[in-house]
């Protein structure tokens, strides 16, 4: 590890997935407090692997999103900690300041609030902005001499919510721009069903996408797949996803499609063939909406079809997009 | 039919002078040299315009252009770009447009042999080849569900140097090999685009058919009436864009306006760039709103395509269904749940087309642009100033500096405030929420 490392975490702390992660009917429930413990035990050898390596901490709570804790602000100052003799001060540091802040945000919240969908794209975009601003030698910058970029910057996400369709367009635009600022992004999906998203996020920046399977073994995890910067993991076996999904979600109703019906002129996802796009206003000509309404795949369940029944090769002709071969729906 | 010269005889300005030197004809460079001593002449009347000619400009160079202040700093002027790009924000509507996104277009690459000559550096031809890598890459960055093909103008011929095709790396491989595209004889205008017309004439109604030429010769060398060509194309719904190294002609300024495409001379190497990169957004589907009259848009269409899943290639081998052969990756048609070694494609069983989503998603944010944010002059009537840029954490600074630069757009507080969600940003964040991510961290949508 001769290269400094930069690492962003977004932590998804959304108090409804937490409690249900929690419940001791799960197999291997994970508690909050459990949770933050192997976490802060992995921050602090991220801190201690290099003296050069820097950390931001991000925040996703319902409704909104928060810096947790950054290494190049947060430069030692105010904070008085108690001298503690067994501890070394860095890592006292960082624990206390994640610890209280995360508390403060969680006793500050309402009630009603708790039910907000989580601010996952605002954490994830700020993450960005936040290694943008390193990258870039800012203008803003005053101190001369600031320490030289870190490179291989990554950003890992602890997702414990499902999906939310609607954040959709702002992860994929967060994705497109991780590609360009050379940003990996790993995925750590600690309780609940796979995030689709989240997949193809990790999947198009060349991260790893893990599912726990014993989301009390967190530390083990951590350790073994996500320590190494991604430089060095290409020389170790880091588990890779199996399948990606890389389904969709309508414009229409957020659904998440597998197959959908596209608008030629803005490339909007809609679930049903409909008379006119409402993303662009673009009317579709009635022959179009005629065949494709004969041709309707079954009845989509919200899961993945695992099977449906081949059709008959005149049916297929008509199917097949762009060549209006014979129109067997209309008339 | 004989070979027929279109000149320039009906082109304007600067041009004029080089009226009588085209029917002089250009003889192994010999002309050229006169025309050269025409422009310098000329001169005093170049000068008079904002920008020297290529040759005039050889020893102007960016860091020339830049001035340091008193301080020695060179921020201002780096300010003023930032401002300059503000500006050009404010301007563009925040409304969703309508863009064209499946396109294809035929790039057409002048390879007679005025491209050698040294008036852009190291010569017009390998700048031209320079350029036409990066357009294509970034091409396919912002149109990932296009096509490209190449054709090259010859020694009077046209010539296809690539076969139009989605997949960036065969494209680039086309014009990778120098040495098989070495410029000579003259350029013919008409049976180049002929040839990219054909190629284009079996694509489906949605898509647009464009062709981008780069010019670099003054004559063009044509079997025929090359305003039938015109004619044709405009039936054919071609739109065709010409970046011309030389001088203007005006047969390239129609060949342009006529289709609705643009015209642009080159002024330096610079500008030679820009005007090719200004031809790679999605054209604002103008051509689709003036048949607001008839009851349906004949161009846009509702299309049934399918997301695939990507088996990784540990998973149990099988045997695809395109090229029949054994393997463990590939993607599984939703429908039919068929193996394809790659996307974007149609599925051969079931007909459906396969697209990855992130393809289709790369182009939304033409669709939902982040609204511009206000530059904060003071703080008077916020109550409690965020002391933080709301993206990068960054502390805002106190007051504005002494010597403030005004320039408009800009704020002085280094403060932009979202409309939406009232959360102040820095200077770099809101550059790069507008031009890289394209979401605001505030609004997180
Ligand atoms: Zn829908
Ligand atoms: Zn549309
Ligand atoms: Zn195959
Ligand atoms: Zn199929
Ligand atoms: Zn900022
Ligand atoms: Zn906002």
């Amino acid at each position: 590890m001769d290269k400094a490392s930069h690492l962003s975490v977004v932590i998804d702390l959304s108090p409804t997935q937490w409690h249900l992660c929690s419940q001791s009917s799960n197999p291997h429930p994970l508690p909050l407090q459990l949770f933050l413990s192997q976490l802060l035990a992995f921050f602090n050898s991220h801190i201690a692997c290099k003296d050069e390596n820097s950390l931001a901490v991000f925040g996703a709570f319902p409704g909104k999103s928060i810096l947790l804790y950054s290494s190049t602000t947060i430069a030692a100052e105010e904070h008085s900690v108690n001298a503690d003799a067994n501890t070394y001060r860095p890592f006292k540091i960082l624990d206390s300041t994640i610890m209280d802040s995360i508390r403060d945000q969680l006793e500050a919240l309402e009630l009603l609030e708790a039910e907000a969908p989580i601010g996952l794209v605002g954490a994830i975009t700020k993450s960005l902005c936040y290694i943008n601003r390193l990258t870039i030698p800012s203008s803003s910058t005053t101190r001369a001499g600031e320490q030289a970029v870190p490179l291989d910057p990554r950003i890992l996400i602890f997702s414990v919510s499902p999906d939310q369709s609607s954040s959709y367009i702002p992860i994929m635009n967060s994705i497109f721009s991780a590609q360009k600022l050379k940003v990996t992004i790993d995925v750590c999906k600690i309780y609940g069903s796979d995030s689709v998203f989240l997949q193809q996020a990790a999947h198009l920046t060349g991260g790893s996408y893990l599912h726990l399977d014993r989301p009390d073994a967190l530390l083990q995890y951590l350790t073994m797949s996500f320590l190494p910067p991604p430089g060095i993991r290409q020389l170790l076996s880091v588990p890779t996803q199996d399948k990606i999904d890389f389904r969709a979600a309508c414009f229409c109703h957020k659904r998440i499609v597998d197959i959908g019906f596209v608008c030629s002129v803005c490339l909007s996802i809609f679930c049903n063939p409909v008379p006119v796009c409402s993303t662009c206003r673009t009317k579709f000509p009635i022959k179009t909406l005629q065949r494709l309404n004969a041709s309707r795949p079954l009845p989509m369940s919200n899961a993945t079809a695992t099977s449906s029944v081949p059709r008959s090769p005149a049916v297929q002709d008509a199917l097949r997009n762009g060549t209006p071969t014979q129109n067997n729906g209309s008339k | 039919m004989p070979p027929r010269r279109i000149g320039d005889a009906d082109s304007d300005s600067d041009v004029s002078i080089l009226d009588d030197f085209d029917g002089v004809g250009r003889g192994k460079g010999k002309g050229k040299g006169k025309a050269i001593d025409r422009r310098v002449k000329d001169k005093g009347k170049g000068k008079a315009k904002e920008q020297p000619y290529a040759w005039e400009a050889a020893y102007t160079r960016s860091w020339d252009t830049v001035q340091e202040d008193e301080a020695g700093s060179l921020q201002g002027a780096v300010q003023e770009l930032i401002a300059r790009g503000r500006r050009r924000r404010l301007l563009a509507p925040a409304s969703a447009i309508r863009r064209t996104i499946i396109r294809h277009l035929i790039l057409v690459i002048d390879l007679s042999s005025s491209m050698m000559d040294r008036d852009m550096r190291p010569t017009r031809f390998d700048l031209m080849l320079q350029y036409a890598r990066e357009f294509i890459i970034e091409w396919f960055d912002q149109n990932p569900l296009g096509q490209i093909g190449i054709v090259g103008m010859r020694s009077g011929l046209g010539e296809r140097i690539g076969e139009m095709t989605g997949n960036p790396q065969e494209v680039l491989k086309a014009i990778s090999e120098r040495h098989k595209l070495e410029p000579g004889g003259e350029p013919s205008l008409q049976n180049a685009i002929d040839m990219a017309r054909s190629s284009m004439s079996h694509l489906p109604v949605h898509s647009s058919r464009e062709i981008t030429i780069i010019f670099g010769s003054l004559t063009t060398c044509d079997p025929g009436n090359i305003h039938d060509t015109l004619e044709d194309c405009i039936k054919d719904r071609i739109r065709i864009s010409i970046v011309a190294l030389a001088a203007e002609m005006k047969i390239c300024r129609d060949l342009c306006d006529k289709t609705g495409g643009q015209f642009g001379v080159a002024l330096n190497e610079g500008h030679f760039k820009d005007l090719l990169f200004e031809l790679i957004p999605p054209p604002v589907a103008r051509a689709l709103a003036r048949t607001g009259g008839a009851p349906a848009n004949p161009a846009a269409d509702l299309m049934i395509m399918g997301f695939p899943t990507r088996l990784p290639d540990t998973s149990p081998p099988g045997l695809c269904v395109c090229h029949s052969k054994l393997k463990s990756e590939g993607f599984l048609c939703p429908r039919c749940r068929a193996k394809v070694c790659d996307v974007p494609t149609d599925c051969d069983i079931c007909g459906l087309m396969i697209v990855s989503s992130p393809h289709l998603a790369r182009s939304y944010h033409h669709l939902f642009p982040v609204k511009a944010y206000q530059a904060v002059i003071s703080l008077e009537d916020t109550p409690n100033p965020a002391p933080s840029c709301h993206g990068c954490s960054t502390a805002f600074r106190e007051a504005a500096p002494a010597m403030a630069n005004t320039s408009d757009g800009m704020s002085p507080l280094g403060r932009y405030r979202c409309p939406d969600c009232h959360n102040d940003f820095c200077t770099d964040c809101d550059v790069f929420v507008h031009d890289v991510v394209h979401c605001c961290p505030g609004c997180g949508k």
